[in-house]
């Protein structure tokens, strides 16, 4: 989870590298640390470290893990010779390595050659079953190559066995929400709540998820997470305000006939509307009529 | 800093003396014979005395306290660690033009 003073640290750092200050090697092992994915930044300043020989000896045994994230970061940016480059080295200095082994794979990946590079990780696999990497790796390219349905296959096939890896349940999710299998993407949800309790953006999604199905029992629940999230975040999500609001609206909308809880549900959401009317004017005073004309009209068609 | 260290050392010392009183009075009890039925009173103010000295030194001498608010400015979540492990390389940056001089140079 990056926070906001490890953005704002990298964000800097950034800035710091790229006008000519120095710390390159401080930014390359923060992205390395927060696991962002800024690809050409750490190839540029990576190699600069690298090519500059100096700096290579004062690195000592973190010079060949700046080599693997300088490779991949080569590979994200289609700079296949650096990358065949840095991966050689590698292979010169751990000769017998596995993990060197799923990085010449890896290429493989990134150059296109598929059937090679299955081969080369069913290999790998052979010695060493239990690798996770190699696994997810599996599923990456099957969905690189847009066999999406055997990458599903694969990843439920994989968290059978690693039922605790909450990157690929959340990997999973967002698979089965862009193929709009929202109920199997509501549990790998609900796994990932289960796992992280206290972050904000999954309850979010949760919710959404739920939101996106519909019927009775997914409104109230999506408004409860909604509402969790907003706890967690100190009442300062937008999205999940919104989200009340129109929850709100579309469970009194079902609910017409029969006048049960009217006061409490109707309460939350003039609570969140209030809030969401001054955010906007501290923030973005000029669409502040468009929202007040888009709640009136959600509380006049409930 | 240093004076927090200074002041949690004196409390300490007071905390001692105190100790060494209170066995001191001990004795002197034994030798009378009588029932101890608790330190005198310059011994619990000794001890108090040194409670709030130490109590201060330890507050003030690690240095700045860290929020701890999940929805604090500085701890709030901002955006989830970009799932390494399933990057794919097919996306569509390879037609953007190459940088010329992106080598690695031995």
């Amino acid at each position: 989870m990056v926070t906001k003073t490890e953005e704002t640290q990298l964000n800097r750092l950034e800035n710091q590298v790229d006008n000519g200050g120095g710390g390159a090697w401080d930014y390359v092992c923060l992205v390395r640390k927060l696991k962002v994915r800024r690809s050409e930044k750490v190839l540029k300043h990576g190699l600069s470290i690298l090519n500059d020989p100096k700096q290579r000896s004062t690195l000592g045994n973190e010079e060949w893990t700046l080599y693997e994230q300088v490779a991949v970061a080569a590979m994200d940016c289609q700079s296949l010779d650096v990358a065949k480059d840095c991966t050689k080295v590698l292979r010169k200095r751990f000769p017998e390595s596995k993990r060197v082994g799923r990085l010449e794979a890896m290429l493989l990946e990134a150059k296109g050659s598929w059937e090679l590079a299955e081969k080369a990780y069913t290999s790998l696999l052979e010695d060493n079953p239990l690798d996770q990497t190699i696994h997810k790796r599996r599923v990456a390219m099957a969905k690189a190559q847009g066999n999406i349905s055997v990458a599903i296959e694969w990843l439920n096939k994989y968290l059978e066995t690693f039922m605790a890896d909450h990157d690929a349940w959340r990997e999973l999710a967002e698979i089965y929400v862009s193929l709009q299998m929202y109920k199997q993407a509501a549990f790998c949800y609900e796994e990932l709540i289960l796992s992280q309790p206290t972050v904000p953006l999954y309850h979010l999604a949760y919710a959404d998820v739920l939101y996106t199905l519909g019927g009775l029992e997914n409104l109230q629940t999506a408004k409860k997470y909604y509402a969790s999230a907003i706890d967690l975040t100190g009442g300062k999500n937008t999205r999940a305000l919104f989200g009340i609001c129109l929850c709100t609206s579309a469970i009194t909308q079902l609910t017409k006939g029969k006048n049960k809880e009217d006061k409490e549900g109707s309460q939350l959401q003039s609570l969140a509307a209030k809030v969401l009317e001054k955010e906007y004017k501290q923030r973005a005073p000029d669409k502040l009529p468009q929202l007040t004309t888009a709640l009136k009209s959600l509380t006049l068609s409930s | 800093m240093g004076l927090g260290f200074v002041v949690g050392f004196i409390g300490l010392l007071i905390l001692f003396h105190a100790a060494y009183s209170t066995i001191q009075y001990r004795g002197l009890l034994k030798i009378t014979e009588e029932e101890f039925s608790g330190p005198p009173l310059n011994v619990v103010i000794e001890v108090t005395l040194g409670l709030v000295l130490c109590m201060w030194a330890a507050l003030t001498v690690p240095g700045k306290f860290l929020s701890i608010h999940p929805d604090s400015e500085e701890n709030r979540i901002v955006s989830l660690p970009a799932n390494l492990d399933f990057m794919i390389f097919n996306h569509r940056y390879k037609v953007f033009p190459v940088e010329l001089d992106v080598k690695l140079k031995h």
